[in-house]
């Protein structure tokens, strides 16, 4: 008999429960030998197997595993159509805000703008001052101001410092390392800049989008920043990252004694622990050449180990190309719902 | 054949080792004694670079695909390899000198601002042997044609991050076989799939960095 599973990049194809079981085993102790972590236990493989193999399309928690979910750019999503996600509905970022609130059930939410990196709101800041009064006077659940970190707008020809990659392949390694000690202090004043005007008309909370996404500098900058938001203000500091292993670009920046460059999700959260980071998003990357019983193995063994060793909430990040979710512009149900029950009843996440 | 080495006998393959270590430690001097050891051990030059000092590059890039080793490390790995083979080279006649795997295009597609994994991967495969032409990113497909011929490129490989992006990597192989090169294809970039580089008809997709090296040798008949 054959299930149907799906690949990395969403493709529909048909898989034997044996085929299934060897993918489970492969995807968990491929996590297990990188993050050097405890791949799952049998009990926790076979009751991932009684998932992917489940008949019916949709799969859900049992009653009292519910647990809450966060979105991020939604207040866009509704509004926005680039072509891949979003569905195009002339709605404004607050009618966003509130669908998803009174409509879609979401327990907290996010206002972040087109653009979405933290450098771009330096010049609107003023506007998104309106736009966080007149949201917190509607809206009821706890709303974060949210963007991306994004090192790489500062390096030539986005920002005023030497480009890294060009550094690199000019073999000039001192170069690129100072251009990303530079760009870090820059990126890390303009996130509080933004976030200490957002703190003063009311703000809650900021949600630092992608963290590390241009590397080991770019996490620093982010903690460098959560740290001062925490002493100065009231702040509620969500911290998502942009991939399961922080990429070594710099390879040497320190946090508080700890290498930054290299660290998986269970090593990522005790540092943002470190800096004052309320709730921690880690991510694993989805391959898309493998299947989603290795791929959702590999992700639930990864956020298990960073849940056991996390003492704050464990908010997952799940979507498009992350957390066990295929690569595709909107996942199929199947196994948005599979990875959505693997996370809550297996990896045991706060959130998602 | 056994060489005395500080009054141990060591056989080629130890010798080899040593070269191999010496490498993955970032360790110049180890690394320069070893390959000395070696040739004095009647190890062929060539064989020290094809075997030993591929070897140890190839593990660096594993280790640096689970996070285990980082850019910059990569970069002095580079540089003391560069060292080793220009002082092997040396012994090699003119005639069985190894040449460059291949000339290699790369850039992020036409309304693309994404960079960094585009300079991973062009900084890897830099330090694997390949001539890099690095066109940056938002670039004109015309700018890849043109870099194409005016190096007579190997392969072109394309980026794209975004599902609204990608299909520039389409249109990039449509006009180059339109052009007329018969350069290989590769993409790769967040979005992208193994199942649209078949659909694009590009010669190859890989997953992370450390892949596209291994495939762009595999296109050049390197392994």
């Amino acid at each position: 008999m054959e299930y149907y599973c799906r690949l990395g990049d969403g493709h529909l194809i048909k898989m034997t429960k044996e085929d299934m079981k060897n993918s489970i085993e492969a995807g968990t102790n491929d996590a297990a030998e990188r993050g050097e972590i405890p791949a799952l236990t049998d009990d926790e493989q076979e009751f991932l197997l009684d998932i992917m193999c489940n008949p019916q399309k949709n799969v859900s928690v049992e009653p009292g595993n519910e647990i809450v979910v966060t979105h991020d750019i939604g207040t866009i999503r509704i509004d926005g159509d680039q072509g891949n996600s979003g569905v195009g509905i002339p709605v404004s970022r607050l009618a966003g805000i509130l669908i998803h609130e009174r409509a879609f059930g979401t327990d907290t939410m996010e206002l972040g703008h087109i653009d979405y990196s933290f450098k771009p709101v330096k010049p609107i800041i003023f506007q998104e001052q309106q736009t966080v009064e007149r949201v917190n006077l509607l809206a009821t659940i706890l709303v974060l101001y949210g963007a991306m970190p994004n090192l790489g707008l500062y390096y030539y020809p986005d920002g005023p410092f030497n480009n890294p990659s060009e550094r690199f392949q000019a073999g000039d390694v001192a170069g690129a390392l100072e251009a990303q000690e530079k760009a870090a202090e820059h990126a890390h004043r303009d996130m509080v800049y933004i976030m200490k005007n957002l703190w003063d008309v009311g703000c809650e909370g900021v949600n630092f989008d992608t963290t590390a996404a241009a590397g080991d500098a770019d996490f620093y900058a982010t903690l460098m920043a959560t740290e001062e938001l925490k002493r100065d203000t009231g702040l509620v500091v969500e911290m998502g990252m942009a991939a399961e292993n922080v990429i070594g670009i710099h390879g040497s920046i320190e946090y508080k004694g700890m290498r930054l460059a290299g660290l998986y999700p269970h090593e990522q959260v005790k540092v943002a622990e470190k800096a004052g980071v309320d709730v921690f998003g880690p991510v694993v990357n989805t391959n898309t050449s493998r299947d989603m019983a290795w791929n959702m193995a590999r992700a639930v063994t990864f956020v298990k180990a960073c849940v056991e060793a996390s003492d704050i909430p464990i908010h997952v990040n799940m979507g498009m190309g992350v957390g066990g979710t295929p690569m595709f512009e909107t996942p199929a149900t199947d196994m948005v719902t599979r990875a959505s029950k693997a996370m809550a009843e297996v990896a045991k996440v706060d959130g998602i | 054949m056994n060489i005395e080495i500080g009054g141990d006998s060591m056989g080629k393959e130890e010798l080899l080792k040593a070269v191999e270590d010496a490498l993955i430690k970032l360790d110049e001097g180890a690394l320069m004694k070893a390959c000395d050891d070696a040739l004095a051990g009647g190890v062929e030059p060539l064989e020290i670079i094809e075997k030993a000092l591929t070897n140890a590059m190839t593990t660096i890039g594993d280790l640096f695909e689970k996070g285990k080793m980082f850019l910059p490390q990569i970069m002095v790995a580079a540089d003391i390899m560069k060292k080793a083979t220009a002082k092997l080279e040396e012994k090699i006649p003119a005639d069985q000198k190894p040449e460059k795997l291949g000339t290699y295009v790369i850039g992020t597609v036409e309304g693309d601002v994404h960079d960094i994994g585009k300079g991973v991967v062009a900084t890897l495969l830099k330090v694997n042997g390949f001539d890099v032409y690095d066109v940056g990113r938002d670039t004109p497909l015309q700018n890849f044609v043109d870099k194409a011929k005016e190096v007579n490129a190997d392969i072109v490989g394309a980026s794209a991050l975004m599902t609204t992006t990608m299909v520039g990597q389409k249109e990039l192989i449509e006009l180059l076989k339109k052009e007329g090169l018969t350069c290989k294809t590769m993409i790769g970039g967040a979005a992208p799939t193994a199942r649209w580089a078949e659909k694009i008809g590009a010669d190859a997709y890989a997953e992370n960095a450390t892949e596209a090296v291994e495939v762009a040798k595999k296109l050049v008949g390197a392994e």
